[in-house]
């Protein structure tokens, strides 16, 4: 059962892990809309527009 | 991005739904390039997109995903006022600034409801030159965008407004609530990561971890864990207990406690009894227990915050009707844009046709007609000449007006309105009183309990009594209770806003189920807020012809019959409008005159006599009667007014079938409104009532001790919307403003008010539902926690089983679950 002093701080930093992450996210405002994002995937990422400001046009997709 | 052209003459019900999205087409379809009819351009640039790619099957997929049914947006001309704000450098040094020069605004964005939308507006920045980044919020409409000072934003406006999208920016202390909403947020996280490793430690001691180095150590362990758990996490619960328990000590009344005062004793008690128990070695712990406690509750809150914020800034964005620059005349007879506030009284604006007045003032040069709908809720445009009153928030309609200035800001009619509006007293909600009570009777009774438990035990066994007296005080916490209310509110909040009706405050649910009293609005309420062809008589083809003319003119009257009619393919020549009048004209060479019966009369020929009941019968309705004579001879006649929405009758009907009284008041003209009245069958109408006389209308019910649902539509109902028990505020998205109503309906009709009152019903059943099951969970878990029987293991089962009871409840209550009933099924009444 040793292995526990290893795999509970094992967790706990996992956890912690988890916790800034999410702090993170929240703090990025990915949580003051869920749901326009779930809108968005369905939307192409490469636009057929006239012009990129801060990209070369790239080829139409296939 | 060809696909924008319309030909007007198609013809569709405006009942059909989009072939793109789904919603009703309205009475003004875009049209797609294969000739389909839908509700808004960025349907139809969508359509011919996914056509031209062979994607059709995508339907299948957004059908399932588009959430809302907003009204849809139409192409329309941009404001040029509100364009010429984007560009103001103040507006521009007050936007944040982001790495790199750039800007970042919020704008509110009119008419963005679907997919499309989204895929339409976020292709700003390859569009529009200096627009580095644009992302829409659908929820909220609110659209945020990166750009370069020294591009003009005014273009991204511009380009907006060709796909029927109205941009508006937004109030700067709009917005700023969210920081609460995310702390909160960070709160429950940190709370949840915190219970999840204190219960795989409870596990280990569970399944029989006694004795030993390693339950020590799995004893300290949790107590580290639990002790942000219970400083960080549960500190908003003991400073609000704290304030009640001070509150509740100088007014010497235990009801002063609400309900975080039970919770955060069980929480301070069994964190106290546990902690002493790992440091003495003896006893239980019940860590597990009070780490997922607090960090459900936190969870509970935040999402009562969240339904809470989204319903509030669906109103919000409406605020800003009136104008917040104006275009000044200066002495040598230019015009110079400035802000409201840099006016003083006495100073000449000038408003040029189609723009919203930024000020109350008298007309000092120009004659025009302006339309009051948002302040007074009279539908027909109002002609003014000089010397004639205007108001802020008015809009002129016809020719440029120069206006001297007489109120600017909260002085003005609107401010004043608005102003009354947003300082009024929160009332308390019946549901917080309640609970309010129950948590300083909960107080009590666990005290009490806790005295005959302690009582008890000390005759039975002393020994087992701080373990049993701490078991009671742990299973006894409220924590099903106190997230019964809030969970099941904010849930049917939720669902609310997703069918398009945004309820304000917890109390707004409540009330609703207790009305018994309904105040109805006329003007965009009960009738569709503006003009349409009514009724006509004789021939359709003149009809055709006149509406073919009428395509020239810029009247409302017009307006309303090409929409019904469209637009002939006859060439039109030799077009005069006589102001006041009419309109002459040949259509394919035939000679066509529109116009007063009277004056059709006089140019033309008499009108059959078998027309003058059904123009008599018209003019009763309040509708304005038109005559067309084609030839020189008397062709049809037609009526243009303010139509009664379908759905209307239906309501009222279930409304006095429910044994509520219907009322109606209304600014408009007292025959319209009693003709609109008979029609509907309500008993109780008064016409021609100021907005301020309405307020006290509906005071005086309430007098009489009626439950008063306001429903309106217009800054002139927003007196009234307040003072009533419940305001509701229909219309379409970008109608009036409305921080008054409890209750907010973006969908176009009343459809929503008879889902919201369903809803409402529904949502407050379950409240009342899930408060009965956590009552019980808390006598039966005090019972047996005063008969020994609840160990730690026990309320580690008993307390999530209740709390996932509660939640579960909860999701799949059934109110307002028809959802979109608007997009599925439109006009179903």
């Amino acid at each position: 059962m040793n292995v526990l002093y290893v795999l509970v701080p094992l967790a706990l930093g996992l956890a912690l892990v988890g916790v800034a992450a999410f702090r993170w996210a929240v703090r990025d405002g990915q949580f003051d809309d869920v749901d326009t994002p779930a809108l968005r995937v369905l939307l192409e990422d490469v636009p057929t527009g006239r012009r990129d400001p801060s990209a070369p046009p790239s080829p139409p997709c296939s | 991005m060809t696909a924008t052209a319309s030909p007007p003459a198609r013809e569709v019900a405006t009942e059909a739904p989009c072939v793109h999205c789904g919603l009703p087409v309205g009475p003004r379809p875009a049209w797609s390039g294969a000739g389909e009819a839908c509700c808004c351009t960025g349907c139809a640039v969508v359509r011919d997109a996914l056509a031209e790619a062979g994607l059709d099957g995508t339907y299948d997929r957004l059908r399932a995903v588009a959430p809302s049914a907003r009204p849809a947006g139409r192409p329309q001309a941009p404001e040029a006022l509100a364009l010429a704000e984007l560009d103001r450098p103040g507006f521009v040094e007050a936007a944040r600034p982001l790495p790199g020069g750039l800007r970042e605004v919020d704008l509110y964005v009119d008419g963005v409801h679907c997919a499309a939308c989204v895929w339409l507006v976020e292709r700003l920045p390859y569009e529009v030159e200096g627009v580095h980044a644009a992302r829409l919020d659908l929820a909220r409409a609110r659209l945020t965008v990166a750009f370069d000072p020294a591009a003009r934003l005014s273009e991204a406006a511009r380009w907006l407004a060709r796909f029927g999208y109205a941009v508006r920016p937004s109030r700067p202390e709009a917005g700023t609530a969210s920081d609460a909403e995310r702390r909160l947020l960070v709160r429950a996280g940190v709370a949840w990561a915190l219970a999840g490793n204190v219960m795989l430690v409870a596990f280990a001691l569970y399944s029989g971890l006694e004795s030993g180095g390693l339950a020590t150590a799995a004893r300290w362990f949790s107590l580290a864990l639990a002790v942000p758990a219970v400083g960080y996490g549960a500190a908003p619960f003991f400073r609000r207990a704290w304030a009640s328990l001070r509150l509740a000590w100088r007014a010497r009344d235990l009801r002063r406690l609400h309900l975080d005062t039970p919770i955060s004793l069980g929480v301070a008690v069994g964190f106290g009894q546990s902690a002493w128990a790992t440091a003495t070695g003896r006893g239980d712990v019940w860590f597990d227990s009070i780490t997922v406690l607090i960090a459900a509750l936190l969870t509970a809150r935040w999402l009562q915050l969240r339904s809470r914020r989204l319903a509030t800034e669906a109103s919000d964005r409406l605020l800003a009707i009136v104008p917040r620059i104006a275009r000044r005349v200066t002495r040598d007879d230019q015009t110079e844009v400035v802000e409201v506030d840099a006016l003083r009284l006495g100073d000449l604006v000038e408003v040029p046709a189609g723009e919203v007045l930024p000020v109350d003032g008298v007309v000092e040069t120009g004659a025009s007609r302006v339309d009051r709908a948002a302040l007074t809720g009279e539908a027909r445009p109002e002609p003014v000449a000089e010397g004639g009153l205007v108001e802020a928030g008015t809009t002129n309609l016809s020719a440029p007006l120069r206006v001297r200035v007489r109120a600017v800001g909260e002085a003005t009619r609107v401010g004043r309105l608005l102003a009354w509006v947003e300082k009024g007293e929160v009332r308390r909600a019946p549901v917080v009183l309640w609970a309010d009570r129950v948590g300083g009777h909960f107080v009590l009774g666990v005290l009490v309990l806790a005295a005959l438990t302690a009582a008890l035990w000390a005759w039975l066994d002393p020994a087992q009594l701080p373990a049993h007296l701490t078991a009671l005080l742990v299973i006894t916490c409220p924590c099903a209770l106190g997230m019964a209310t809030p969970l099941a509110l904010a849930v049917a909040q939720g669902r609310a806003a997703r069918a398009g009706i945004f309820v304000k405050s917890d109390e707004a649910v409540q009330r609703l189920t207790e009305v018994d009293t309904v105040v109805l609005d006329k003007t965009g309420t009960l009738t569709e807020g503006r003009m349409e062809l009514a009724a006509w008589t004789g021939d359709e083809a003149a009809l055709d012809l006149a509406a073919t003319l009428d395509a020239l003119a810029t009247h409302p009257v017009a307006d309303a019959l090409v929409r019904a009619r469209g637009v002939g393919p006859g060439r039109v020549t030799d077009v005069e409008a006589v102001a006041g009048h009419g309109i002459r004209g040949r259509v394919g060479g035939v000679a066509v005159l529109v116009g007063r019966p009277g004056w059709v009369k006089v140019e033309a020929a008499p009108l059959p006599a078998e027309w003058l009941d059904a123009l008599a019968g018209w003019a009763d309705a309040g509708h304005t009667p038109v005559a067309v004579a084609v030839d020189g001879r008397p062709a049809a006649a037609f009526a243009v007014g303010d139509r009664i929405r379908a759905e209307a009758a239906g309501l009222v009907g279930r409304l006095r079938a429910e044994g509520v009284q219907v009322h109606l008041l209304s600014g408009d003209h007292p025959t319209t409104v009693t003709s609109v009245a008979r029609t509907l069958g309500i008993e109780r109408a008064r016409g021609g009532v100021a907005p301020e006389a309405k307020r006290e209308a509906v005071a005086a019910l309430q007098a009489e001790g009626r439950a008063v649902l306001m429903v309106g539509d217009g800054v002139n109902d927003a007196a009234a919307l307040r003072q009533a028990d419940v305001g509701a505020a229909v219309g379409g998205g970008t109608t009036a403003a409305l921080v008054a109503a409890d209750l907010f309906l973006t969908r176009r009709g009343l459809a929503p008010l008879r889902d919201s009152l369903d809803g409402a019903d529904a949502a407050m059943g379950t409240v009342r539902r899930l408060l009965a099951l956590s009552l019980g969970y808390n006598v039966v878990g005090a019972a047996a926690a005063a008969a020994g029987l609840v160990t730690p293991l026990v309320a580690a089962a008993a307390m999530p089983v209740s709390s996932l009871a509660v939640v579960g409840l909860a999701l799949l209550q059934p109110s307002f679950a028809s959802g979109p009933s608007g997009a599925a099924a439109p006009h179903d009444s």
